[in-house]
């Protein structure tokens, strides 16, 4: 078969046309007759019990159609990421700045700002649990009442740990430090809600998971769920803080409370204020290794402070504990991960979940033990890295590993590794230059134990065009056209033949969540097998009608190939035949990841078994009078299996290694005493255009063996991960200094240096 | 306070908004006109997911109030093609993934369309800071610099007579 014309190809991404032009219609853009603005009034205290709630004079005012408060809803008042632990509107008491208690719904945002202000909260200010490492000690004030404040404690243990401590010829042993980020998506959250006419709540939201969204909704309305309609319309980005459901379960509160549509949509400060963050963890890690460089064991312990709420918590640290070994041959690896409730922002899914925690520490480990042992920083990662059936310490078998010391190596090569030092070090008496380099695995899919399944529909008209309908979210990673572009390849026709629809609970089947780069191969395995069912009704008509034998049959540019050559039947000619003659060209299919029933004992739980590997370098010059660092180049160097689009992928990379920048030196929500000092784009830094240098890219496609649509096996967790411990160690390469805490500002840098 | 009428010239049709002086030019495109492409991400300057071309100058339009837009000219992403046919920039941001979400792509082709008005062969550096101020968490930018710059490329050759489909920037 020839090289197909649409998979591995620049196609652009579905929708571009209406994005470009300005017609594409997210959360904010959607009006409808008589649309409502929705607004919520959050708690000022982080943490206090709420006396009195009094909201009668708000609701006496002219334009208000909706005031609610937990007394009014009808279903369950919580959310349901993991556990049914954080309500929609406060109880008896505020835990966090982001605790809602009421509800407004008004004929324009004046009017719902004034019912804002006639809302009566009295109330009482308690002490509130701020720092995690007070939280977790016994006898500690209880956040919950009667409930310990540790949510989670769990270890891990393979291997003879203390032993190999005990005999190992060096050891590194430090402490980090990483911060609350935020994922500052540029539409915020949002929804739209309306009762349609058959009676059915239908919620515009801007979300990663439609199919879940629509069963918390269902369950806080208390209807059924088939009652209950989820779209996604264009959305402005996510990565990870839309994976829990938000506004669109209060705007379906107010719709069907008020009677009429209902738009809310965050402001950019409430929006800081009130969604999750990633994780500030801090963990202690000890690495010890053999005079040669051969990793015998890694203890860490993680501490993290959770928020008052479970959230993703337990999935973040599940995957914080899975990579703390890193791309790393080690057999006897413990990792303690403990989550405290406290009342600061709710620690929840961004990007990576736990794993550039993790990698900041691990890469950071491998540095110092480079220089602890006097070997090359790539010598020291290609001796330990692991390859194709290497047994990992979590007890998976990595299926295809070749692109851990090949990425090592292209990276190297591309930044000229082996010449750094004929580069000028100190190009003037206040600078320093340095390189660093950093290498991840991060898995895709749910993991085992979890279950990872997708659905998809696909249908071929009489005329051959073709329409997809998958429920996984595009956020603008570009699922749906790299779904368009599989459906297209199998069934030999054109991109601008396949219309894929946007996730719709009423019209697309579940793909579960997009998130942990799954949709790519979960949703895609879905659609290849639709795809090649109605593909076999073509062929079998086209052997019918040709005489000629399947083998030599198949379909590209708009025809039947013979041989790999165009043959006059064209696909839109077997497309009528195939329906005249009553061969089915509808398919339904849920494709399910196969994870092994049962999970050895001693095995690391949840597990996921297929790897996105990377290394990325970093060259940097730091300014010894100011701190300042700047990034002057950085290599990365990924692998994604096959590329599906490479404009998809080289995109996803782009844009984690900026957000992987900010995320190093800059990204900081303050926070004091639970109140976060600065939720603007402009105090909480984020690299703008003349922030960021030249990323070199490049692309390893190793194809997946297993499970993998066409060998591709997802992109877009990977590309944040190893940036910040590549920065890390390229300043401590500059300054012979190391840093421990994120991020690393000029202010760190100073206190290093004078270290 | 009471409102007023204000005069301006949208996209090239001269259109009537009803404003208060607390009004932005914002709103009024998106709330009166229904011209959504220009967005809102943060209300306060910080983001330029607004930005429009005031009397070809790129602007953020939720800083500007809408008096201040009174007989002036106003361009938005929404008067980039013309006749249906995309602007050589609309369609370099296409084919080269210089956007994912999308949500920054008006205000950043504005930006980038307002530098290429004064300048048809723009370098990296001049790029970048004609986007400084628009924020864009999907990418890298870097995509939006090999747009824009093949979208100047492709500009310069039909204004020099042997291409066909460009249109130059007014
Ligand atoms: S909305 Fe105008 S600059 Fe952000
Ligand atoms: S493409 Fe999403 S913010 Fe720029």
């Amino acid at each position: 078969m020839s090289e197909s014309n649409v998979v591995g190809q620049w196609v652009p991404a579905t929708g571009a046309g209406d994005i470009v032009t300005g017609a594409a219609r997210y959360c904010p853009d959607i009006d409808l007759p008589g649309l409502l603005t929705g607004k919520l009034l959050y708690s000022p205290h982080a943490r206090a019990r709420i006396r009195k709630l009094d909201v009668s004079a708000a609701r006496q005012i002219p334009g208000v159609f909706a005031v609610l408060t937990q007394a009014d809803i009808p279903g369950e008042n919580n959310y349901l990421y993991s556990q049914a632990d954080q309500p929609l509107l406060a109880i008896d008491e505020v835990r966090f700045q982001g605790d809602a208690v009421a509800a407004v719904a008004a004929l324009d945002e004046a009017t719902a700002d004034a019912a804002l202000r006639a809302i009566q909260v009295e109330y009482e200010v308690l002490d509130g649990i701020f720092d995690p490492l007070v939280a977790m000690k016994a006898g500690a004030d209880q956040l919950v009442e009667g409930e310990d404040n540790i949510i989670m404690n769990q270890v891990y243990r393979t291997g003879e740990v203390e032993a190999a401590l005990a005999s190992a010829d060096v050891i590194v042993e430090n402490t980090y430090r990483t911060q609350w980020a935020e994922h500052a998506f540029l539409e915020t959250e949002g929804g739209v809600a309306l009762v349609d006419e058959e009676g059915v709540v239908t919620v515009y939201s801007s979300c990663q998971a439609p199919h879940r969204d629509r069963m918390q909704i269902a369950r806080t309305l208390a209807m059924p769920e088939s009652m209950v309609r989820v779209i996604t319309p264009y959305i402005g980005g996510a990565f990870g803080g839309k994976d829990e459901a938000h506004v669109q379960m209060h705007a379906a509160l107010l719709a069907v409370a008020a009677g009429r549509p209902v738009r809310l949509i965050r402001g950019r400060r409430e929006s800081i204020l009130t969604h999750v963050k990633r994780h500030p963890i801090i963990i202690h890690c000890i690495t010890a290794a053999t005079r040669e460089g051969r990793l015998l064991a890694v203890k860490a312990r993680a501490i993290a402070d959770a928020g008052p709420y479970h959230n993703a918590t337990h999935e973040v640290m599940n995957k914080f504990g899975e990579f703390i070994g890193g791309p790393y041959s080690v057999q006897n690896l413990e990792v303690e991960t403990i989550a405290v409730r406290t009342n600061n922002p709710i620690g929840g899914a961004f990007r990576g979940f736990g794993a550039p925690q993790a990698a900041f520490v691990y890469e950071s480990q491998m540095d110092d033990l480079a220089r602890k042992l006097e070997i090359d920083p790539l010598e020291l990662r290609l001796l330990n890295g692991v390859e194709t059936g290497t047994k990992m310490y979590t007890g998976v078998v990595v299926r295809e590993g070749q692109a851990m010391k090949a990425s090592l190596r292209k990276a190297a090569e591309k930044i000229g590794w082996e010449k750094r030092d004929q580069c000028e070090r100190q190009p003037a008496p206040h600078l320093r230059r340095g390189w660093g380099m950093a290498t991840i695995l991060k898995g895709s899919g749910m993991g085992r134990g979890l279950g990872d399944h997708a659905g998809v529909v696909l249908e071929m008209h009489r005329d051959g065009s073709v329409v997809l309908l998958s429920g996984a979210a595009d956020m603008g990673q570009g699922i749906i056209t790299i779904l368009a572009q599989m459906a297209a390849d199998r069934l030999g026709v054109p991109m601008s033949s396949v219309r894929a629809v946007r996730a719709d609970t009423s019209r697309t089947p579940d793909a579960g969540s997009s998130c942990a780069s799954r949709q790519c191969m979960v949703s895609g395995n879905a659609v290849l097998a639709a795809a090649n069912s109605i593909r076999d009704s073509l062929l079998s008509v086209a052997a019918g009608k040709t005489k000629i034998s399947r083998d030599r049959l198949d379909l590209r540019d708009g025809r039947l190939q013979v041989d790999s050559e165009p043959h006059a039947l064209t696909i839109e000619e077997l497309a009528r035949r195939a329906l005249f003659w009553g061969y089915p060209l509808h398919a339904e299919s849920k494709y399910h990841f196969e994870y092994p029933a049962d999970v050895p004992a001693g095995d690391y739980r949840f597990s996921q078994e297929v790897f996105q590997f990377c290394t990325q370098i970093a060259q940097v010059l730091v300014d010894v009078e100011t701190g300042q660092v700047t990034v002057e180049r950085l290599i990365a160097v990924h692998d994604a299996g096959k590329m599906i689009n490479p404009g998809g992928v080289y995109g996803q990379i782009e844009g984690g290694c900026a957000q992987g920048i900010g995320y190093a030196l800059t990204e900081e929500l303050i926070v004091n005493e639970g109140r976060t000092l600065n939720p603007s784009l402009e105090n909480y830094v984020i690299p703008m255009a003349l922030d960021i240098p030249e990323m070199e890219m490049d692309v390893l496609e190793i194809p997946e063996p297993v499970g993998a649509p066409l060998g591709a096996k997802g992109i877009a967790e990977s590309p944040i991960i190893p940036t910040a411990p590549a920065i890390r160690n390229a300043i401590l390469d500059a300054i012979g200094k190391p840093l421990y805490q994120l991020p690393m500002s000029a202010e760190r840098v100073l206190t290093a240096l004078d270290g | 306070m009471a409102d007023r009428d204000i005069q301006m010239n949208v996209n090239g049709l001269a259109l009537k908004v009803n404003s208060g002086p607390g009004r932005t030019l914002l709103s009024a495109l998106r709330e009166d006109l229904g011209l959504i492409g220009a967005k809102d991400g943060c209300s306060q300057g910080d983001c330029g997911a607004c930005v429009v071309l005031l009397d070809g100058q790129a602007v953020n339009s939720c800083m500007v109030l809408a008096p201040q837009a009174q007989g002036r000219d106003i361009l938005t992403v929404e008067g980039l093609a013309e006749n249906g046919v995309l602007h050589p920039l609309q369609r370099a941001f296409g084919e080269t993934w210089a956007f994912q979400c999308g949500f920054c792509t008006p205000g950043m082709l504005m930006s980038c369309y307002a530098l290429l008005s004064s300048n048809d062969e723009p370098s990296r550096e001049e790029i970048l800071t004609a986007i400084s101020g628009n924020f864009c968490r999907c990418t890298g930018y870097q995509a939006v610099v090999k747009a824009v710059q093949q979208a100047a490329a492709e500009i310069r050759a039909s204004s020099s007579g042997d291409g066909e489909q460009g249109r130059a920037p007014a």
